[in-house]
């Protein structure tokens, strides 16, 4: 797989999406079979009341179309983020991961954790996501996160019950954050003996420096790839599914556990 | 959270490259072939103008002196020429004497003795001086403002605040110190009292009554939301000064923002017309 770490243009969809375009084709040529790009890389991360003009429906919107041929015909899996408008209230808007593949839309994942803290803002323009669905390609079971869902265990934790293999987590995270994502990207992948991918933006917006570092994380915690600090990269890696076999016998964490915390986790959630 | 002068120390080589970093890319995105910073001597600006060459050479940075006569001290201004000799940028020197004088006889309310009014004119007469030369440069005005006193409002409203970019506005001052012996800043320069020369003797630490060292912690606390007992306490301060302190920060948010203006439009600038910054 590819981990297509870019700087984008904010509100510049031609831009990025030309970008895109040309890292898929890198990617291709690298033998990947499947590139994942940053959250909302078609746009740019700090777009602010720029989202109303930039969001589209998926997967009927135009951008989706136009990568939708580059999938076809370099016969590739591409995920990446973008502002997703509702078909039915065109106020709400969403923060997604799109799945494509070779025969073009397979799925999305709208964020379900939005951060609003900080210098963060995205509960004013989006909608929280409700589902978590699990993607079965022929380059294995997919489940998709973005940036501070990575934070909260217990989404990972859904999609690798759901059968996930592969966790992808498309991120927007600024430098002051870093330390977080390298020890929860690792935990995540641990604790759920999965796969996980995590592709970072690089560049600035607003004051902002996003930090890069995407990387590739096997389910015993090892960083089989990791891509440059900082600056745009296209890091490539092998994964092995075979190995999940080996890792969940050796910590048995799905094995192990108990479902009644579940019940208990939720009633002393809904009363914190 | 202990408030001890540990909690101000920083990863200073990460904090360079943000820096430099930030530079590079600003200028990139606005079009601009270099930037324009007046040079005191001070520690706030000459850190500035060493970053800023740093970042993007020397030839793209100009350096403004721009002393006047009651506040003329030779040694800041030996000092901005080490600076611009050491990091390898242009020094120009600017007297801003004859303007003031000029303004001092073209209005009629001036007061010689009201020297915060005159202080505050110094101030943004060097703005106005620094924002000609951009423009006749295609360059960028870069500030030095840095975060203790953007915090406490310490500093002329539209004068040396007045800028397109301040790299160093998220640094307390003490930290900027710190920056600037990282980045090689001459020590006696990273080390001398600060003053923002409005009037003749005029140093910072005596007019606001609080060492930097202090007050750097007692804002450091209040960025990290600890109330001022809280603060007070760790310190062993009286809380009275802290929560001085305090309202000396919340006083100033007018400094710190576009001018305000009341809520009749749809989106209101200032307020909820929330854009980001785009290049073109």
């Amino acid at each position: 797989m590819a981990l297509a770490q870019l700087s984008c243009k904010v509100g510049d969809k031609e831009h990025n999406l030309n970008a895109m375009k040309r890292n898929i084709r890198q990617a291709k040529q690298k033998d990947a079979n499947l590139v994942v790009f940053p959250e909302l890389a078609l746009t740019g991360y700090t777009c602010r009341d720029l989202v109303y003009e930039l969001a589209e429906p998926i997967p009927e919107g135009l951008s989706i179309r136009r990568l939708e041929e580059v999938t076809k015909k370099e016969d590739i899996h591409v995920v990446f983020g973008m502002l997703e408008r509702s078909e039915r209230a065109r106020a709400a808007l969403y923060n997604t991961a799109v799945l494509l593949g070779p025969s073009g839309f397979i799925g999305k994942y709208r964020k379900t954790h939005l951060p609003t803290h900080s210098a963060f803002e995205e509960k004013r323009y989006f909608r929280l996501g409700y589902q978590a669905p699990v993607f079965e390609t022929n380059i294995g079971r997919l489940g998709l996160i973005i940036c501070y869902d990575v934070f909260f265990p217990e989404i990972t934790r859904l999609l690798r019950l759901k059968g996930s293999q592969l966790i992808v987590c498309i991120s927007a995270s600024p430098a002051v954050r870093r330390e977080f994502f390298e020890t929860l990207t690792v935990a995540r992948a641990i604790e759920n003996t999965a796969y996980l991918v995590y592709v970072n933006l690089v560049g600035v917006e607003d004051g902002l420096q996003f930090w890069g570092g995407s990387r590739i994380v096997a389910p015993n915690g090892k960083i089989i790839s990791q891509a440059k600090y900082d600056e745009e990269d296209l890091a490539t890696g092998r994964i092995d599914y075979t190995d999940l076999e080996r890792t969940e016998t050796f910590v048995p964490t799905l094995r192990d556990l108990r479902p009644e915390l579940f019940d208990l986790l939720k009633e002393q959630a809904e009363n914190l | 959270m202990r408030l001890t002068s540990d909690a101000l120390n920083l990863d200073l080589s990460s904090v360079e490259s943000r820096i430099k970093r930030f530079i590079r890319d600003y200028v990139k995105k606005s079009g601009a072939n270099g930037v324009v910073l007046g040079v005191s001597g001070g520690v706030d600006s000459s850190t500035t103008a060493a970053i800023a060459a740093l970042a993007l050479g020397g030839h793209a940075v100009l350096g403004i002196a721009l002393p006047e006569e009651e506040t003329y001290s030779v040694a800041d201004v030996q000092h901005a020429k080490l600076v611009a000799r050491k990091f390898g940028f242009e020094l120009e020197t600017v007297d801003i004497s004859p303007i003031l004088t000029s303004y001092f006889h073209s209005l009629p309310v001036y007061d010689v003795a009201d020297k915060l009014s005159k202080g505050n004119l110094k101030a943004r007469t060097r703005m106005v001086c620094l924002y000609y030369y951009a423009n006749r440069l295609s360059k960028l005005v870069c500030g030095s403002s840095d975060k203790s006193e953007t915090m406490i409002g310490y500093f002329t409203k539209w004068g040396d605040a007045a800028a397109d970019i301040a790299p160093v506005m998220d640094l307390y001052k003490t930290q900027v110190r710190q920056l600037a012996v990282h980045i090689g800043v001459p020590k006696g320069i990273a080390t001398k009292p600060s003053t923002p020369a409005l009037w003749p003797g005029h140093l910072a630490e005596e007019e606001l009554g609080i060492k930097y060292e202090t007050l750097d912690l007692i804002l450091f606390g209040l960025e990290h939301f600890m109330t001022t007992e809280d603060i007070a306490k760790q310190m062993n301060l009286p809380v009275e000064f802290v929560d001085e302190i305090k309202k000396r920060w919340l006083a100033n948010e007018h400094k710190r923002r576009p001018p305000l203006t009341t809520k009749l439009g749809y989106r209101t600038v200032g307020s909820d017309f929330r854009l980001p910054y785009t290049s073109r």
